[in-house]
């Protein structure tokens, strides 16, 4: 059963998640200011699905039931599959100008599937089943799930059984007939909070040693021992401030990223996934890692439209349209955007079927993908902030455009003064104008510069993590023994 | 006479498919053919299909169409279809 949006939001109140933000407990989370913006995005995903113009994209069929299912909880079919999740993620990318949260999950459903089907096949396991039934759950919920990958790590010199606190990476405490005790935390969480569910996964390769360490699970969001603490994002408060809208530059929507907490929690064997094979970690992160650096390829692509439309727009406002050297930083955004999109799609075109029977993306082109994706948007947004010019991060507040204070001879107010000196090309009022350089600053180095900068940098692996995977997936060798036989060399 | 309707997922489309769709229907106001978004299992006379690009890549195979199905994923391609819809 396919839940709109508002049946989405009204399904979180339900949870008793723990959330702390600011040091203090936040009880009603769901309607927090800060927090909201970031739920709103989530509901986004449920209500384009209940839209004829977007369901192609955003539905499909089940492979585990036959019944019509939001495409963020399926398990990709083919490489047509794969495409267009890349081409769903660029439409949630385009209608919030920021991170739905919801891939993370699909990218977790993904290569959960495949790898436990190979742990069982090699340790006559349950897992495969176990992760199926979660699925069929997840769908017919149509729940958002979060894949929680990225351990603290502590000191990254050493191995997790060698660390100095042993929480430093999720590990088993306990191992029980009925289940396991897990114990540790998911740092750089998106969109934890607004998720029904976890799926939990390893955070690298593991050796014998780690064995502990090498635990895949799913648990509700409010289970026993589980907690989350918000992380701020820059000008987070805002948000807080009475009747705040033209200063927030994207009121409805946003991103969100807190530290998962696992406190003792106990998970049902029928809920675990991974409880010690070591040498199945290192596949599970590869995929999930794949897929998730297939996702930038579309999600980053979406949020680049709006930025590349808003650059358009201040322009314009600027009435600075007409300049070449504005139409070629336009062209030169453009190209920065397509050229991420084609990674994305090309990865998935070259996708293959796992053992399982899911498709995987080709691994070489997603990293390439993603690589650039740490590269491109603080290219666009450095173009969008020339296009924009310094008004971005000088203009007075929203509060100073509306105030009636009295401080010209003439009887003009702070208001009149405001609107006079910032009013630029009659193709826009001065409130428009501010509106789009709001946004632009928002995007650029405000609260959703998270989403669209350093989570372009970092989410899905650093850069570096993409360079080792090029590294070993380039075929250098081959690439050299072409050169030799074009070369008549032996 | 039934037309189904299937959008594309509309991940970058070129021109507003909705408006497009809207022109076509009323072109066909008063006329015995009626269009509704298509629905698996219920058979239409013919689809048509709005795609947002030239990749055109809704999936419309599982749909019950007696008839042809039309494609279209510029504005252009409006009165054509307008001309293919009258002569069913």
């Amino acid at each position: 059963m396919l839940m709109t949006g508002a049946q989405y939001i009204e399904s979180l109140r339900k949870l008793k998640t723990r959330v702390y933000m600011f040091g203090e407990q936040i009880e009603n989370w769901v309607d927090h200011p800060i927090i909201r913006p970031s739920i709103n995005c989530v509901a986004v995903t449920y209500d384009l699905a209940q839209d004829p113009e977007y369901a192609d994209l955003m539905t499909t069929k089940s492979s585990l039931t036959g019944e019509t299912i939001n495409r963020f909880a399926h398990l990709h079919q083919s490489t047509d599959d794969l495409r267009k999740k890349v081409k769903m993620q660029r439409l949630c990318g385009q209608k919030t100008a920021s991170c739905f949260q919801r891939c993370v999950g699909m990218d977790a459903f993904n290569a959960v599937f495949s790898t436990t089907y190979e742990t069982d096949k090699k340790y006559g396991t349950n897992y495969h089943e176990n992760f199926k039934n979660f699925l069929i759950e997840v769908q017919q919920n149509d729940w958002i799930v979060d894949g929680a990958m990225t351990d603290p790590k502590g000191d990254r010199g050493l191995a997790p059984h060698a660390q100095r606190d042993a929480d430093m990476f999720v590990h088993i405490v306990e191992r029980r007939e009925d289940g396991i005790v897990v114990r540790g935390a998911k740092v750089h969480q998106t969109g934890s909070i607004n998720s029904h569910w976890h799926i939990i996964m390893p955070t690298q390769a593991m050796r014998e040693e780690d064995k502990d360490y090498a635990v895949s699970f799913a648990c509700p969001s409010d289970v026993e021992g589980m907690y989350m603490i918000y992380g701020r994002q820059s000008c987070d408060t805002r948000k807080l401030e009475d009747g705040a809208d033209v200063d927030l530059g994207n009121k409805q929507f946003g991103g969100q990223e807190a530290l998962v907490v696992f406190d003792d929690v106990f998970i049902p064997n029928k809920y675990v996934f991974q409880a010690g094979e070591y040498d199945f970690a290192g596949m599970m992160v590869e995929r999930f890692a794949g897929y998730h650096r297939q996702s930038y390829g579309g999600c980053k692509v979406g949020v680049g439209d709006v930025v590349i439309g808003a650059a358009a727009l201040a322009a314009e406002y600027n009435g600075a349209q007409k300049a070449s050297h504005i139409k070629d930083k336009l062209i030169e955004m453009t190209h920065l955007n397509e050229t991420l999109y084609c990674c994305g799609i090309a990865c998935s075109a070259e996708g293959w079927q796992t053992e399982a029977g899911n498709y995987q993306i080709d691994l070489l082109l997603a990293n390439v993908c993603k690589q650039n994706v740490t590269r491109f948007p603080y290219e666009i947004v450095r173009l969008a902030e020339d296009i924009a010019g310094g008004l971005m991060v000088t203009m007075p507040s929203e509060a100073d455009f509306k105030s009636d204070k009295v401080v010209g001879k003439n009887g003009e107010t702070i208001g009149d003064i405001c609107n006079k000196y910032f009013a630029a090309s009659p193709a826009c009022t001065t409130e428009e104008r501010m509106r789009v350089l709001r946004f632009l600053e928002n995007i650029c180095l405000g609260a959703s510069a998270v989403g669209y900068r350093t989570e372009s940098m970092h989410g899905a692996g650093s850069p570096q993590a993409q360079r080792i995977m090029i590294s070993r997936q380039g075929n250098i060798e081959g690439k050299k023994a072409l050169a030799k036989a074009i070369a008549g060399i032996k | 006479m039934k037309c189904g309707i299937k959008f594309c997922g509309g991940c970058n489309p070129g021109y507003d498919r909705r408006q497009a769709c809207e022109e076509i229907k009323e072109a066909f106001e008063n006329k015995e053919l009626e269009f509704l978004h298509a629905v698996e299992n219920d058979p239409y006379d013919c689809l048509l299909v709005i795609g947002g690009c030239s990749n055109c890549c809704a999936s419309y195979n599982q749909y019950n169409v007696k008839g042809n199905v039309y494609k279209m994923w510029n504005r252009d391609h409006i009165d054509k279809i307008k001309e293919k819809l009258s002569s069913i």
